[in-house]
């Protein structure tokens, strides 16, 4: 901590307004199995300072893995240089008022029974092992099975000119089991089952995670695709499962609503606050801290500028109501900084960025969801997506079925979804009762070039109504 | 560490660092390599500045003892960073209980082929150059038109060495300096938004900026007025250079890559010497096109990069094969070992070295593009990179993806649509293209190629 106070005062008197400076120090780890092969067993150590100079408005950005004082200073001197080079240039300035200092404690770490640190190779070996042989005893016609496990955890330290003191320990851990099978005919079809986010080992012995829980769940939905029928094309109603309604609340809301879209108006969310967007079912939130235990997700007590995060609710009922921000957004907006400033690794300036995004539940079963849906596709688990600065999204789910008057008659592959967010909003006819947050170490979110940030998707299960979905006409 | 030196220097430190791996564990071989990227990044969005300058280093160390291998990046690539990871590797193998059968040796020495064009007048673009010109370039995209509301314009210049070195004796290395421009404009009619965006990026020359702004300026607005396209039903697509790129990219590029084939991943595996595709298409992977960002003198692992023949008039040649792929297939490497990518981290260093593409060069055909939009009766011409394109799965060759930029097309004649959804086979579609273009334009995507025509795939709009 006295390296990056140091770097603070040698910024400020270079004559930068304001400096805020980083490091984390990471250990990601990660095994990978395909088939009979240990493919790679792998020990990351991600270490270094980053620091941000902010002068008239303007803003550069240095960093080095070096600990060399000389390295750390030409650092600063590099942020700064950019910073007072940029001003000419800056129209929407975004600097921001010193506030009281920020100081992290103990209970800002999320406290975990068994630290990953503690158990050996051969114990995590042993839960991809399991995954996969369960995936084998479940699947059918299986041509590769892939079983992998990440870690992350390590220290992140901040101070700033405000003089916050930040220490707090990030922790992710993940089990994902892949199956890939073969039809008759020669086609491959495949699924994905995985559970992770914040968490200690202990979250592989809780029902529903354990590495038995995931292999069965992905041989058993390969083997239901072997004799899936191609999604049909065309507009039908809709039942999302949780992970895809997270999908959508983080791709296609989400990404609007970071404000660094929002001041420069390219967002359509631009100047929309208080605007009635949605239906009355569709509320959406962005939150740090959610209650980990009770639905999973990603603990991110503070972003990458120091500011603490909490719950911030974008989409009330269907109104907008607040954006994502940095601290010089939420100034020139004035809103409330709201603590989604991030950086996927020291080597990037931090932006505004989601923590854990997810659509609010409502008061349905899955039966009476169902029902409600009537006739259409139900959507399960997400593949990815991909969102425009118009609101147009397209994410691919994993799976689904056809459903005929509340019943599930047969299931369904390549469902793919699209629209524009702006219009689907508001055609959102209920939510189930159930809420999880998806969060863990492989894959992410990307911006900007920074990818794979760590992120938590979720919600309940959705419907909705009259959704484009692609496929064979 | 300067431009001229970097190979020397960082070539010093993996000897000094293998020797050191020997003196840890005398029976475990050893993988060193190093990644130095000296860059500085702009972007100004509508009067926002994000800059960035500094280097991001870093190790990848790779310890084999029998068939037992671990992997151990870090941040940094001083010589204590590199021990570091070295005891690191070297202690995770000496507990593994757990092997990797298929595993052989690391790369062997195979000499290197050519770095490419280096431009020195690369080395002295700065931060101010950078700033001035993204301004320059938001400047002329908004005067072009009052209804461009939003223009984002991104610059870069910087230079990157990596080197290679392991037990087997080889040690190499390999450097290269690009810069990049690129603009996004938005038009924006009420609530209507059309985007659309021009770029250039080259190791040969420093950037030209001028006019792109316009030409994206003016693509974004012939979008507005958009109508709905209101049919479901198959029909010919026109990929232009950046869609087609991406086409291949997702698609036939993923399914040569000899991880996938061994692995059963790939649909293509068993098929060399088949004829998959129509036979006006030819794609070579030049690991050797000296004007390519992709090129360099070794691949990830110390290998020299080549020139494989992918398909030959629709005949699959060959597969793209990394030491480890190639020795379980049966075959040679054939230097196409990468880190990082399209589809990884942003920090090379920290990814396996696995199989990738170098630069995929499609053969041109002998149309214009117009005269291949005027051969259509109807059908959609798509612009750009459609979405959900690289979410595809390599395997199925499925791919269900939205076109925002698009057009109807009858007769030649552009009408502008609202997005539509395009969806089909990768592999079927290499069969059904009816016709190849002859614009022939470097893409940032990895992929050389014109403007390609598709029949075959389900069109909703």
């Amino acid at each position: 901590m006295d390296t990056l106070e140091k770097a603070v005062d040698f910024g400020e008197k270079l004559g930068a307004d304001f400096v805020e400076a980083r490091f984390e120090d990471l250990t990601l780890r990660s095994l990978q199995k395909i088939n009979e092969n240990w493919k790679d067993i792998t020990a990351k150590t991600r270490s270094g300072i980053g620091v941000v100079c902010y002068y008239k408005g303007g803003s550069g950005y240095s960093f080095t893995a070096s600990k060399s004082d000389k390295d750390i200073q030409e650092a600063v001197e590099r942020a700064f240089k950019i910073a007072k080079a940029s001003v000419p240039a800056v129209s929407i300035k975004l600097g921001f008022d010193n506030q009281p200092p920020v100081k992290s404690t103990g209970s800002d770490t999320f406290t975990v029974k068994e630290h990953p640190k503690h158990h050996s190779i051969d114990e995590k070996t042993e839960l991809v092992n399991r995954a996969m042989d369960t995936a084998k005893e479940h699947g059918e016609n299986i041509s590769t099975i892939t079983g992998l496990y990440g870690e992350l955890y390590g220290t992140k330290l901040f101070t700033n000119s405000d003089r916050s003191i930040i220490d707090w320990e990030f922790r992710v851990v993940d089990l994902v089991c892949y199956v890939v099978s073969k039809t008759k005919e020669g086609n491959m079809v495949n699924n994905l089952e995985r559970s992770g986010g914040t968490a200690g080992f202990e979250l592989f012995s809780k029902e529903g995670s354990t590495p038995e829980d995931i292999g069965r769940k992905a041989g058993k939905g390969a083997k239901a695709q072997l004799v899936a029928r191609a999604c049909p094309a065309g507009q039908f109603r809709a039942l999302v499962d949780n992970v895809l309604a997270g999908t959508l609340a983080h791709e296609s809301f989400g990404h609007l609503s970071e404000a660094d879209f929002i001041v420069t108006s390219s967002s359509p969310l631009t100047g929309k606050i208080g605007t009635k967007l949605g239906s009355e079912h569709a509320t959406i939130a962005d939150n740090g801290v959610p209650d980990i235990e009770k639905h999973g997700g990603i603990w991110l007590p503070f972003d990458d500028q120091g500011t603490r995060s909490g719950e911030t609710t974008m989409l009330d009922k269907g109104t907008v109501t607040h954006y994502l921000h940095s601290r010089g957004t939420a100034k020139y907006l004035k809103q409330k900084p709201t603590g989604n400033c991030r950086a996927v690794h020291f080597g990037f300036m931090p932006i505004p960025r989601m923590t854990n995004t997810y659509f609010k539940p409502g008061d349905l079963t899955e039966e009476e969801a169902l029902e409600l849906l009537g006739t259409g596709v139900y959507a399960i688990e997400s593949q990815g997506g991909q969102v425009q600065g118009d609101g147009s999204f397209l994410f691919k789910a994993r799976s689904g079925y056809w459903v005929e008057n509340g019943e599930k008659k047969y299931p369904l592959r390549e469902v793919s979804l699209s629209g524009n967010i702006l219009d689907l909003l508001g055609r959102v006819e209920g939510a189930t009762k159930d809420f999880k947050i998806r969060g863990g170490y492989f894959g992410g979110c990307g911006k900007s070039g920074q990818y794979p940030l760590p992120t938590g998707l979720g919600g309940p299960k959705l419907v909705i109504d009259s959704v484009t979905f692609g496929g064979k006409a | 560490m300067e431009y001229d030196s970097v190979k020397e220097e960082m070539l010093s430190r993996i000897d000094t660092a293998l020797k050191y791996a020997k003196s840890v564990d005398k029976n475990a071989e050893c993988e060193i390599y190093l990644l130095y990227i000296n860059s500085c990044n702009v972007r100004i969005q509508d009067g926002v500045v994000t800059a960035d300058d500094g280097i991001k280093a870093g190790t990848a160390v790779r310890v084999a003892k029998g068939k037992k291998v671990s992997f151990a990046p870090s941040s940094g690539i001083e010589l204590d960073s590199i021990k570091k990871s070295i005891q690191e590797a070297t202690a995770i193998v000496q507990k593994l209980s757990v092997e990797d059968p298929r595993f052989d040796s690391f790369c062997p020495p195979s000499g290197a082929g050519k770095e490419g064009v280096f431009c020195s007048d690369i080395l002295d673009v700065d931060s101010a150059y950078l700033i001035k010109a993204a301004d320059n370039m938001i400047s002329e995209a908004k005067s072009v038109d009052k209804r461009i509301k939003s223009v984002t314009a991104s610059c870069s210049a910087g230079w990157t060495g990596f080197a290679v070195g392991n037990s087997t004796g080889l040690q190499q290395a390999s450097r290269i300096a690009v810069n990049s421009c690129n603009v996004y404009c938005q038009a924006r009619v009420g609530e209507e938004r059309r985007q659309a965006g021009e770029y250039d990026i080259s190791r040969e020359r420093i950037f030209q900026h001028e006019n792109l702004p316009t030409e994206a300026a003016n693509k974004a607005l012939s979008f507005l007025g958009a109508k709905k396209l209101d049919k479901t039903e198959v029909m010919p697509t026109i990929w232009n250079n950046e869609a087609s790129a991406s086409y291949i990219l997702a698609g036939l590029g993923q399914a040569v890559r000899g991880n996938n084939v061994v692995e059963g991943l790939s649909p293509l595996a068993d098929k060399i010497g088949d004829e998959i595709a129509n036979p006006i298409l030819s794609i070579v992977d030049d690991g050797q096109d000296a004007t390519s960002i992709q090129t360099h003198a070794i691949d990830a692992e110390g290998h020299a990069k080549q020139k494989i023949p992918i398909l030959e008039k629709g005949v699959l040649k060959n597969y793209l094969f990394d030491h480890y792929y190639a020795k379980i297939f049966g075959a040679e490497s054939t230097g196409s070992s990468s880190r990082g990518g399209a589809f990884s981290s942003t920090l090379p260093y920290e990814d396996t070295a696995t199989v990738g593409l170098s630069t995929f060069n499609v053969k041109s055909g002998n149309k214009s593009e117009e005269e291949l939009l005027e051969e259509v009766d109807q059908g959609i011409y798509i612009y750009d990179s459609p979405m959900g394109i690289y979410h595809t799965s390599v395997e199925t060759g499925e791919f269900s993806v939205v076109c925002p930029q698009v057009y109807l097309i009858e007769r030649g004649e552009k009408t502008p649509i609202q997005p539509v959804s395009v969806a089909g086979k990768f592999y079927e579609g290499l069969e059904n293209l009816r016709a190849i273009a002859k614009n022939i334009k470097k893409t940032p995507y990895a992929v050389n190629t014109p403007t390609i025509a598709f029949d075959g795939f389900s069109v909703v709009g």
